[in-house]
């Protein structure tokens, strides 16, 4: 890598520039004044390590210049997060409803009961379709937010745990219990998916379960197959990830491995 | 005499739309002609110059294209828009104004 790519490669990384094609744009033309300036320098006489000095010296730091630019498309920036974070919250919401539907409906069936009647009641369970979205998404926004920290990349969860429990106390007091379970499991499903034993991220949705279970007694009173409430966490946090990685090829932009180089 | 850097940074895009409203110009060249018309005394980080002209950009006061110029090399070349070149005026008179006053402070200071 050339002495211009290195700085272009560090604006961009640093501008974090919203969409592919700005950045070759900006890219482009850095490069073309970069290259203006290594000539001019070289017209003059300086040898490549002098040019070199020259062209960084009166270009200034790409910090600097990338914190410029950064903040002329903040506004851009914020718009897309919010607009990815929308579409990737109702991907995960649709697919959490899908998915635990389809196991009421299998459960409907073998217990001779009726489909419509059992997802009739699934809006009921809204507050626990969002608390795993929520206990998911927060986690993964986590790990977003601070790449480099696990401890701080739990705090997106950690705040958003405990307003969800306020919430809920407010809100359905009595049946508080297997929501903030569900948000705990999803956020530890997530958390364990990381770690690269296979299927140990199973336990990170049993745990959560297993200890409201110790301290509330059934999560669903009457309920005859609470496996089922597991195995539900379970395949959600496993579509859940699809998504993320789905989402993850589509709408996170690579320049930050590739440095610009897209 | 070396300006202060926040100084610079608050002129650069009454520079900018000045220089362009005379004629349409690429980065390199704006720097060129205000380090030119300033008799090298106007000095500022060259980086710097692209996010004012995206800013100024997205105001809607320039528009901007690519070309390719004699020996072969493709610029972004930068003009004023309309509402630009409203712009251009109206910050220029704004300076004038606000030197007349300022240098009005300081050679009453002066005296």
């Amino acid at each position: 890598m050339t002495h211009p790519d290195r700085i272009v490669s560090q604006v961009i990384l640093l501008a974090k520039l919203p969409g592919n094609k700005r950045r070759c744009e900006v890219e482009k033309e850095l490069r073309a004044h970069l290259d203006d300036l290594a000539e001019e320098a070289r017209s003059q006489g300086y040898d490549h390590e002098a040019s070199a000095r020259i062209v960084r010296t009166r270009f200034g730091e790409p910090e600097e210049v990338a914190a410029a630019f950064a903040s002329v498309y903040a506004a851009e920036r914020l718009l897309k997060l919010i607009f990815q974070s929308v579409i990737l919250v109702t991907v995960s919401t649709v697919a959490v409803v899908l998915v635990i539907g389809t196991l009421q409906s299998i459960a409907a069936i073998f217990t001779a009961t009726s489909i419509m009647s059992n997802l009739r009641d699934i809006h009921r369970e809204v507050f626990g379709f969002a608390a795993i979205v929520a206990g998911y998404c927060s986690l993964y926004a986590g790990e977003r937010l601070f790449p480099t920290s696990r401890a701080r990349a739990l705090l997106p969860s950690i705040t958003l745990g405990l307003s969800l429990a306020a919430l809920f106390g407010w809100l359905i007091p009595q049946h508080v219990a297997l929501p903030l379970a569900a948000f705990a499991c999803a956020a530890t499903g997530r958390l364990l998916q990381r770690v690269e034993i296979p299927f140990v991220w199973f336990a990170g949705t049993a745990l959560p379960l297993l200890m409201a279970w110790a301290l509330f007694g059934p999560l669903i009173p009457g309920w005859r197959f609470p496996w089922l409430v597991w195995l539900g966490l379970t395949i959600s946090c496993k579509a859940l990830r699809e998504i993320v990685g789905l989402f993850e090829r589509v709408f996170v932009e690579q320049f930050a491995e590739t440095g610009g180089q897209s | 005499m070396p300006f202060d850097r926040e100084l610079l940074k608050g002129s650069i895009a009454l520079l900018i739309l000045k220089l362009l409203s005379e004629r349409d110009m690429y980065g390199y060249e704006i720097i060129q002609e205000s380090v030119r018309r300033s008799q090298d005394a106007f000095e500022f980080k060259e980086g710097t110059l692209y996010p004012a002209l995206h800013q100024l950009h997205k105001r809607g006061y320039l528009r901007s294209e690519w070309r390719t110029g004699e020996n072969g090399k493709q610029r972004k070349y930068y003009s004023l828009t309309a509402t630009g070149k409203k712009a251009a005026r109206r910050s220029q008179q704004e300076w004038f104004s606000f030197t007349k006053v300022v240098n009005a402070i300081l050679s009453k200071a002066n005296s």
